[in-house]
């Protein structure tokens, strides 16, 4: 099982380094909503914690969402899933796979939105282990309920509206936990940042149990 | 094929006897809410409004419940009674959400001065709601009986993961919602005698109302399957 996860996934990752276009796509979309929020918001609104810290994590949600739809439509557009699927095991390392991919992805998304926002923005970051331990939990807690969502709206018309619809409202706690770490973090909060790390932590632990337990049985 | 004979006998017979109950419990609770139970000390007659307010956001709770208990009964066993229970009792659920908005909104007017504010508990609620919306929709935009079922089983034990968020929203950030006054971790319930024999009452009659609801959506449901298993058979 793990053989055959580490193969969906290493396979997934050097089709992206091969053609990078999910990735190119998700680097360029979190940093044109970083840039675009910042200014409709206005720069003395952008640089408050929590203001920048949503702006951030809204962003990385819908680049999560961009990257993980693109990597299914790979698969179909060379008719792969369904290989996948036939080997035995094939839906549990599928969905694992994928979860990995998408994580390691996020974590260079998110390491270029991060970046571009405390230059962009001018942050002063007040304890910088307590943000990147935010960070790091955050790009963990995003990764399944989005690849969980694309599953279940594969193969289905409108898909491009039914994902966001289904994840983002599964996706608010994460959110709120990961923008309420950072500006604690950014603020110097280190309780408060423990605090929402921990729910990060807990919310990552139940979506993944819940996915690596039901979701392969929708995947056909 | 499995058949939906059996089940369907089964809520065409108790289906009458629920409804009989529902308007007779319904009655009943109109009676005491309007006239039975005294005016609040603080809020007059406005609290009225909690004994439709409540029973809508428990039979919330419960709806979205049983989507998750017939949920795993179809991934489990593929009875296609299950997938009938999880549609009706969701499309009822988002129903009573609804019911339960905008009657907190209706009674937030006049006590805390706005039809909406951003408190945990309400906007956890409208989360809730739309979640389930978009668990109607999945169902809605997938043709094929088998794929619609698996999925929408997955998102329906997903989903349940915010029911506890919303009870426990008041508890855990500070919120301008009421705490819990029935269910309470520290003690009994926190109302006067009275008004917690009205609320119960209401809990019932709203609680028959959805069994009712449920039987006769469920019905319809596998009615359906039935006709498109005999248009399927020629």
């Amino acid at each position: 099982m793990i053989r055959r996860l580490g193969l969906v996934a290493g396979r997934e990752l050097l089709a992206e380094r091969r053609q990078p276009d999910g990735l190119v796509a998700a680097v360029t979309f979190i940093a044109l909503l970083v840039l675009l929020e910042s200014l409709v918001v206005g720069p003395v609104s952008a640089r408050q914690p929590a203001v920048a810290g949503a702006l951030f994590w809204i962003a990385l949600a819908f680049a999560a969402i961009l990257a993980a739809t693109r990597s299914f439509d790979r698969e179909l557009e060379d008719d792969a899933l369904d290989a996948i699927i036939a080997l035995p095991g094939g839906r549990d390392a599928l969905f694992a796979g994928k979860v990995l991919a998408l994580t390691a992805v996020l974590a260079i998304v998110g390491a270029v939105g991060g970046v571009l926002s405390l230059v962009l923005l001018d942050l002063e970051v007040a304890l910088a282990g307590h943000l990147l331990l935010v960070t790091a939990l955050g790009v963990l807690a995003l990764p399944t309920v989005v690849v969980l969502d694309v599953v279940l709206a594969l193969r289905l018309r409108a898909r491009a509206a039914l994902v966001p619809i289904l994840a983002l409202p599964v996706l608010i706690p994460q959110l709120v936990a990961a923008t309420q770490g950072s500006a604690s973090a950014l603020s110097g909060d280190a309780t408060g940042s423990l605090g929402w790390s921990a729910l990060l932590l807990a919310f990552a632990f139940v979506y993944a149990v819940l996915g690596f337990t039901i979701v392969p049985a929708a995947i056909e | 094929m499995t058949t939906t004979t059996f089940p369907r006998a089964l809520v065409l017979r108790v289906r009458p006897w629920l409804g009989i109950a529902a308007i007779a419990a319904a009655s009943i609770s109109t009676y005491m809410s309007l006239l039975w139970a005294p005016p609040d000390a603080m809020q007059g007659d406005v609290y009225r409004i909690m004994y439709v307010h409540v029973p809508s956001a428990w039979l919330a709770y419960l709806a979205f419940i049983v989507v998750f208990l017939a949920s795993v009964g179809w991934l489990w066993t593929r009875q296609r009674w299950f997938d009938a229970v999880a549609v009706a009792s969701a499309e009822i659920g988002v129903l009573f959400t609804a019911l339960a908005l905008v009657a907190g909104s209706i009674w937030a007017k006049p006590t805390w001065g706005v039809w909406w504010t951003w408190e945990p508990r309400l906007v956890t609620t409208a989360v809730m709601f739309v979640m389930y919306v978009g668990y109607l929709l999945l169902r809605n935009l997938s043709t094929d009986f088998v794929r619609r079922a698996s999925r929408a089983a997955v998102l329906g034990i997903v989903l349940v993961v915010d029911v506890p968020v919303v009870h426990l929203s008041v508890l855990w950030m500070n919120s301008l919602h009421q705490l819990p006054t029935v269910l309470r971790a520290s003690g009994g319930p926190s109302l006067d005698s009275s008004m917690l024999a009205t609320l119960l009452v209401s809990v019932a009659a709203f609680t028959l109302i959805y069994a009712y609801l449920l039987a006769a959506r469920v019905g319809i449901e596998l009615r359906r399957h039935e006709r498109i298993g005999a248009l399927r058979d020629g």
